[in-house]
């Protein structure tokens, strides 16, 4: 069955293998409901596609792509080495969880040098792969969850600099990331995380609002961020107990 | 102490000078973060004490947030007390660190909480319940919904929940409604809006019904809406069938009846669908019209 994740996925040229992709193809082609399913996703995130996203120099994407290799090369040594009681399907989660992270950086990344081509162009990027966080967690969700939070922070900082229209934009894209691992954390077994995130999203619809003033805008920004750093703690923490609980049986 | 100093040489990544808070509110809601990392039982008495304390919504906010990651009853126990009796600002950040903590208890006196609240009160409890992924206490607020109004935002609620068995469920208890028809839609409940569309007992529901089977779309959809428009006995039901597979881009559908018609005015009216809808077979058809003789 192919999810709404695989269909995302698909529409951002990233994230599957060729011979994925091919799959997907075929069965949108062969499956009318599949297909209107699409369409429908398509209409939704068209409506934040930014017309003039800067392309990354290629140097970027082959690190991007590498980093993908590397988790994936990372968690099947892992999924082999241990027994996987959760629920879910391990590998494609390790893919979907990496390109998720990709993605995510790559937003972030877009939205930080839209309309600053003398950047694209590459004088900073030396700048820019140093600043890219490193995350160390093996659990392949926890790992695009935490970049997922921290990516938000960092664009909600942003925000006051926005112009209405942008502001708009990036905070849906805050939200459809959210959606994304609201619905993650639901297959991951993790109910807690995924009441957090859901609750996270009135309060950035309420900051999507056209005509909000800078008062509540801030004040809901520093309620966000709060919660975000306490999450962020508490993901720590977990993965913490577990390297401390791992390390002790051995 | 420890936990005020600590607090003091650390950040709170984002909060600044544009964040409207004093510099002693920043250093609160700073230690009020660390508490995440100490023991629940030792956390909670601190907590607990600032929102009994003479401190600022804005910090006594971050103290229920806090207070919805301590899993001990009494910390539940503190938030709903707080949702109860707080300020209208504290009283609905508790409702919605109700719903982030999930306890069973602490949810199920957002029950009592709405049934006496007014509008606003009442949205945030059901942003509660949607945050827990309650959509039992969902179904329960629209079962006993006393309006329209009241009725639709908890069918709003079901629907961005995804609940489609609540929602049917509300449908076999034969409640008539739009909302319920457009959550039907948006569900893709094509069983429950099948049966509506072919009840005429109720025009306005069937209206609705088959032109909310268009959303859905697919080949059973599309099957429906041709049997729907073929045994139609009155015109707006064929013209809500012909919406229905226009918004279901079902254009072989409306070809087939546009051959099938031996009425000039019926087959106007389905060519003219099919250029709306930017069939590629409306130039053929064009095409041959204008081509055969009179």
């Amino acid at each position: 069955m192919i999810n709404e994740e695989t269909l995302t996925f698909y529409y951002y040229g990233d994230g599957l293998t060729a011979g994925e992709r091919h799959e997907v193809a075929a069965a949108l082609r062969e499956d009318a409901e599949l297909a209107a399913r699409y369409t429908r996703l398509e209409q939704q995130l068209e409506q934040w596609r930014q017309p003039d996203t800067h392309r990354a120099p290629a140097l970027l994407v082959q690190r991007w792509h590498d980093g993908i290799d590397e988790a994936a090369g990372a968690d099947r040594v892992t999924a082999n080495d241990k027994t996987n009681t959760t629920p879910f399907h391990f590998l494609s989660f390790a893919w979907g969880s990496a390109a998720m992270a990709v993605l995510a950086l790559a937003i972030g990344i877009g939205v930080y040098f839209s309309g600053d081509k003398t950047d694209v162009d590459g004088t900073n990027v030396d700048e820019l792969l140093v600043s890219v966080p490193v995350i160390h967690e093996p659990d392949p969700f926890k790992r695009g969850l935490k970049l997922h939070l921290q990516e938000s922070q960092r664009h909600l900082v942003s925000l006051p600099g926005e112009a209405a229209e942008n502001r708009i934009l990036l905070v849906m894209r805050i939200i459809d990331q959210n959606r994304m691992f609201e619905r993650a954390a639901k297959r991951n077994n993790s109910p807690r995380l995924a009441r957090v995130l859901r609750a996270f999203e009135p309060v950035l619809t309420r900051l999507a609002t056209e005509n909000i003033s800078s008062n509540d805008a801030a004040a809901l920004r520093a309620q966000l961020t709060f919660e975000l750093n306490v999450v962020l703690t508490k993901l720590a923490e977990d993965t913490s107990d577990e390297t401390h609980s791992i390390s002790i049986s051995i | 102490m420890l936990l005020v100093l600590m607090a003091a040489n650390s950040g709170t990544a984002g909060e600044g000078p544009s964040d409207n808070l004093t510099e002693a509110e920043r250093l609160k809601i700073a230690a009020l973060e660390m508490l995440i990392s100490a023991p629940p039982d030792r956390a909670l008495p601190l907590v607990a004490g600032v929102l009994s304390d003479n401190h600022s919504d804005a910090v006594k906010s971050r103290a229920l947030f806090i207070l919805s990651q301590i899993e001990l009853p009494e910390a539940q126990a503190l938030l709903l007390e707080t949702a109860r009796n707080g300020s209208p600002e504290l009283s609905k950040h508790a409702i919605r660190m109700i719903g982030v903590g999930g306890d069973m208890d602490a949810l199920a006196g957002l029950a009592e909480i709405y049934g006496s609240g007014d509008g606003e009160v009442r949205k945030n409890v059901l942003q509660a319940y949607l945050i827990a992924d309650r959509a039992d206490a969902v179904y329960e607020v629209a079962v006993n919904a006393s309006s329209e109004e009241e009725f639709a935002a908890a069918v709003r609620v079901l629907s961005a929940m995804g609940a489609a068995s609540e929602l049917r469920q509300l449908g076999e208890r034969g409640v008539n409604s739009e909302s319920l028809i457009h959550a039907y839609a948006i569900a893709g409940d094509f069983a429950s809006l099948r049966k509506l569309a072919l009840d005429a007992s109720n025009p306005r529901m069937q209206l609705q019904a088959i032109q909310g089977l268009g959303i859905v779309g697919g080949d059973e959809v599309n099957s429906t809406l041709m049997e729907i428009y073929r045994g139609a006995d009155r015109d707006e039901v064929r013209r809500a069938s012909l919406h229905g597979l226009m918004v279901a881009d079902h254009d072989e559908g409306v070809l087939e009846l546009f051959r099938a018609s031996q009425d000039a005015g019926e087959k106007r009216e389905l060519l003219h669908l099919l250029v709306i809808m930017d069939s590629e077979v409306a130039l053929d058809i064009i095409g041959a019209t204008l081509q055969a003789e009179e």
